[in-house]
């Protein structure tokens, strides 16, 4: 099966030209709370390219997880997408492609609902959680290939046998009729991702699917989408808060900092050259395996403002070590060319 | 045991009865703790890490006696150098006992009482034991905010108020307010975004050298704990598998499973990126263990005598020590 797999979505995913599968352009995500609103996402531009991964890293409150969610339209309450498209390449029959702003789309109609859990999947990070509690593993899975495919239920019951035993699961037809709690997290997530990918999708966006897994487990699970985007020929949003990880599955990486990206470029390009002082600093202060034992860590000074204390200018000028008074404060900065392939938001740098 | 050492652990175990039934009956044991024994220096960081059920938070709450063990010794060495076995002593005994070692948890956002203020929760260790008046209090918690990298107006004010870095550097100060010898840190940086995590290891490391405390700290991130630690111990399934010095262990580990956790964990360095032996298989069920050697399901150097006998811990080199029967002959790589 998975050299039919490979074969169909391949054809059916690579496009006709070389723009991106998505494009995400000026996402503004906001959320209205009673004490105020919060920016989640505050002007968010990014690709995702046919068969690449993307990689979305940042820590808490800058945004990725919300940006994710905009995505398929799937942002909780009290949030809401206030701006921006989001251009996407959909299939619509045998070769033909239509590019459309997906956000233009009804959430609840059949349009987006076809195209989410369809054609765009996605696995969240607690699988345990995903689930839900009271129908079968079987039950769940057979619910989301026969929402987008047509086939009967003898047929997607083989099909989920079948994907849960791509994804490494034992004994896949017994677990059919077992409920989550009887899985470990590991088992979990790998059905998750059968779950996500049963429809074929065109992009997977997985959300921390590693962060609540021990680090075995992580292994596996890493080397298991690899091996199936390698497959399948889909593209990946990888959002995550551990770089290491990143440099694992990532071949773009985009960094995020308080709802905005401040950087963008290819994986080894972000490693060996980071252009903003904020993925310099996150890049020299995380613990490592192979550093010396004991030696103190260079840290970031201060701590991620609260969302509703947004800093005026640049958002991370009250802990830049290269803060420009009268400047960062007081303009913000935008994206803009630092190298090939590279942008970076600061005001170290012309264009910004 | 030796005079520097502040706390010996010998063949701790910890075993939780599986009851089904009403009359719950016993089917069977899971073995959380199995068989565990290591020793910490003064001024020294132990730690210890591995993944789910290895047993790491178990051991350290028996040493807290949050818990109490199933069997084994574990001798501790007070101020006034007696040495008395925290297994075993009457909780009358061991209440004014508990003033030299205390806890840092690892949730900032629930080991921190809602409705108590900073000043309360830094000085509740005080009341406990009977130290110092209100005024010596309020002076102790000002100092120990400082200490901690924030400011003595905090402790009129309520957690909520708090980033999680922040209420986990007041957790440190609530551990510190009683000047103990042992701070037992269950985790104390997993749930912190990583730039701060690098500011409160630091500072913990800080306060070590500055007031010569002990650590035993309980991890699961490898890079965490090689950053930090003087010994490190590698737990499976209840088990000790190996313990050594951080550059020893992650630079040439000798126990199959310590060479798969650290070939398991993503490095940040896109240019190296090896082909990774990585293990197959789950973690075993301390509630149904495999026969032997714990790991044997998914070593790859397995053999005959792994799946009969269970290797013991033994000291292959000065401080450092494996339980593997093949530890001399293979050759592991990372």
């Amino acid at each position: 099966m998975a050299q039919s797999i490979r074969s169909e979505a391949i054809a059916s995913h690579s496009s006709s030209n070389h723009k991106p599968l998505l494009e995400v352009k000026n996402l503004h995500t906001h959320f209205f709370t009673g004490e105020g609103v919060v920016h989640a996402v505050d002007g968010a531009s990014f690709e995702v390219h046919a068969g690449k991964t993307l990689g979305v890293v940042g820590e808490s409150g800058c945004g990725k997880s919300v940006a994710a969610k905009s995505i398929l339209q799937i942002v909780d309450k009290p949030g809401r997408v206030v701006d921006g498209e989001i251009l996407y390449t959909s299939q619509v029959s045998a070769g033909q492609e239509i590019r459309r702003d997906i956000l233009k789309l009804d959430a609840g109609g059949a349009e987006m609902r076809a195209i989410r859990g369809g054609e765009i999947s996605m696995i969240f990070q607690e699988p345990m959680s995903s689930f839900s509690p009271v129908h079968t593993v079987g039950n769940q899975l057979t619910e989301a290939i026969q929402l987008h495919t047509e086939m009967s239920d003898k047929e997607a019951e083989q099909a989920a046998i079948q994907w849960l035993s791509h994804v490494g699961i034992p004994n896949p037809t017994h677990r059919l009729n077992e409920f989550p709690y009887r899985l470990s997290g590991g088992q979990c997530q790998r059905a998750m991702i059968a779950m996500a990918l049963s429809t074929n999708p065109r992009i997977l966006i997985a959300d921390e699917p590693t962060t609540a897994l021990d680090v075995t487990t992580q292994a596996q699970i890493l080397n298991l989408l690899q091996r199936l985007q390698a497959n399948t020929g889909m593209a990946m949003i990888f959002i995550t808060h551990d770089l290491g990880v990143i440099a694992e599955v990532a071949d773009e990486v985009a960094v995020m900092y308080l709802g905005r990206i401040v950087e963008k470029a290819p994986v080894k390009e972000i490693f060996r050259n980071p252009k903003h002082p904020y993925t310099k600093a996150l890049l020299t202060s995380i613990p490592r395996i192979d550093a010396q034992p004991r030696e103190r860590l260079p840290s970031i000074k201060g701590s991620i403002p609260h969302p509703q204390n947004r800093p005026s200018g640049c958002p991370f000028h009250p802990r830049c070590p290269a803060f420009i008074a009268g400047t960062c404060d007081q303009k913000e900065p935008q994206l803009a060319d630092v190298g090939k392939n590279h942008q970076a938001s600061c005001f170290l740098y012309p264009g910004c | 045991m030796n005079n520097d050492t502040v706390l010996q652990v010998n063949n701790l175990k910890k075993y939780y009865p599986v009851e089904t039934g009403f009359l719950k009956r016993r089917v069977g044991t899971v073995r959380a703790v199995d068989d565990v024994s290591f020793a910490i220096r003064q001024g020294e960081t132990v730690s210890l890490v591995g993944e789910s059920g290895c047993g790491k938070t178990t051991t350290s709450r028996c040493i807290v006696r949050a818990v109490d063990p199933t069997a084994g010794e574990i001798l501790y060495r007070r101020e006034n150098g007696e040495v008395i076995d925290l297994a075993t002593i009457g909780q009358n005994a061991l209440r004014p006992i508990r003033r030299e070692f205390q806890m840092v948890f690892q949730d900032p956002f629930s080991s921190l009482n809602p409705r108590m203020t900073i000043f309360e929760i830094i000085s509740e260790p005080l009341r406990v034991h009977n130290i110092g008046n209100q005024r010596e209090r309020e002076d102790r918690v000002a100092d120990l905010l400082k200490r901690v990298g924030l400011r003595a107006e905090y402790m009129r004010r309520f957690p909520h108020a708090f980033s999680g870095g922040q209420r986990q550097r007041i957790g440190i100060a609530r551990a510190l307010a009683a000047s103990p010898r042992l701070i037992v840190a269950d985790e104390p940086v997993s749930a912190l975004d990583v730039s701060v995590q690098a500011q409160v290891l630091n500072l913990m490391m800080d306060l070590q050298d500055e007031m010569g405390l002990t650590y035993l700290f309980v991890a699961h991130d490898l890079s965490v704990v090689n950053q930090i630690s003087n010994t490190v111990l590698v737990m499976y399934v209840g088990r000790v598998a190996e313990i050594g010095p951080p550059l020893e262990i992650f630079r040439n580990p000798k126990h199959p499973y310590t060479a798969a956790l650290i070939a398991s964990v993503p490095k940040p360095d896109p240019f190296n990126l090896g082909a990774r032996i990585i293990p197959e298989g789950e973690i075993a069920n301390p509630a149904n263990p495999p026969s032997g050697c714990y790991f044997h399901p998914r070593c790859p150097f397995v053999v005959d005598i792994c799946k009969q006998e269970t290797p013991p811990l033994e000291e292959i080199e000065p401080g450092r020590f494996v339980s593997c029967h093949r530890a001399t002959e293979i050759e592991l790589t990372v």
